[in-house]
């Protein structure tokens, strides 16, 4: 029988629908009847998201304008070739 | 979520980069260098991984015009950094360490008893969305300072999985993970987050 931290150990999976149905439908069933682990897939699922929403990926301008700087020397030094 | 008018978009970018537009390179630059940054950090320390970005765009300077856009460029790019990182680990001799063996964060696997039952079950739910939260500022910075503090393997994935949109199987070529140890690696850094969150909720405190 799947247990709490059976589930906890897929979860991910579990709401990537990565699991086979017969995995799916434990799941499912577990969460029927475990209020803890409905609020744990649903926490997950927020947690998740969170990282999909969260813009800090922004670059770093001052990388950025180095890389500029040294693309610009690049691009200069093919076009004297 | 590639639309027709991104892959247009996409298409001038690449053929003004193979014409050396400097534009066209400074907007390349900001567009695709955080996520380069990210799979460089899989590999090494942040001075290191800056130092291979950089490095690689001048590489792409010639190498672009040789892209045949069997892939898109984005993952063109992050392959790149990739085998970058590979052969220089190669010629210093660094092994890179990943323990995949635990799928649950310690913090989480203690909550649980015996009889794999919850002891200390999740402590509230998360009612609003992931928009709402992170409209709270004070939870977008503690999710910045926990996602810097994520392991580099577990951030690499999850930059390239959550935030860069990757497939699973361009994140297993680019990190060169197998399909499950990308899952073990997804599975960490969220439930890291879901335990970072839950704090934040609950007390406030980051």
């Amino acid at each position: 029988m799947l247990m709490c931290k059976d589930l906890a150990e897929i979860a991910s999976d579990y709401i990537d629908g990565e699991l086979a149905t017969s995995q799916n439908l434990a799941i499912r069933m577990h969460l029927m009847m475990c209020r803890h682990c409905r609020s744990f897939i649903g926490n997950l699922r927020v947690s998740t998201d969170l990282m999909q929403a969260h813009s800090s990926v922004a670059p770093d301008e001052a990388l950025m304008r180095r890389i500029d700087q040294r693309i610009a020397e690049a691009l200069a030094a093919r076009k004297k070739d | 979520m590639n639309t027709a008018l991104q892959k247009d978009a996409e298409h001038t970018l690449i053929v003004a980069l193979q014409q050396g537009d400097a534009a066209a390179y400074e907007k390349a630059v900001r567009e695709y260098s955080s996520g380069m940054l990210a799979v460089a950090r899989f590999y090494m320390d942040a001075a290191s991984a800056e130092d291979i970005v950089q490095d690689c765009w001048v590489t792409v300077i010639d190498a672009i015009e040789k892209f045949e856009s069997r892939s898109g460029l984005k993952t063109w790019l992050h392959r790149i950094v990739a085998n970058r990182c590979k052969n220089k680990l190669r010629s210093n001799k660094r092994e890179v360490n990943t323990d995949f063996s635990e799928t649950l964060d310690p913090e989480l696997a203690n909550r649980f008893n015996a009889s794999r039952r919850w002891q200390q079950p999740p402590r509230l739910r998360f009612d609003e969305s992931a928009d709402v939260l992170l409209e709270n500022g004070a939870l977008s910075d503690c999710l910045d300072k926990h996602l810097s503090a994520l392991p580099e393997n577990q951030r690499s994935a999850l930059m390239l999985y959550e935030a860069h949109q990757h497939k699973s199987e361009d994140v297993c070529n680019i990190l060169d993970v197998s399909a499950s140890n990308l899952r073990v690696l997804l599975h960490r850094a969220r439930q890291r987050i879901f335990l970072m969150v839950e704090t934040f909720q609950e007390s406030g405190e980051c």
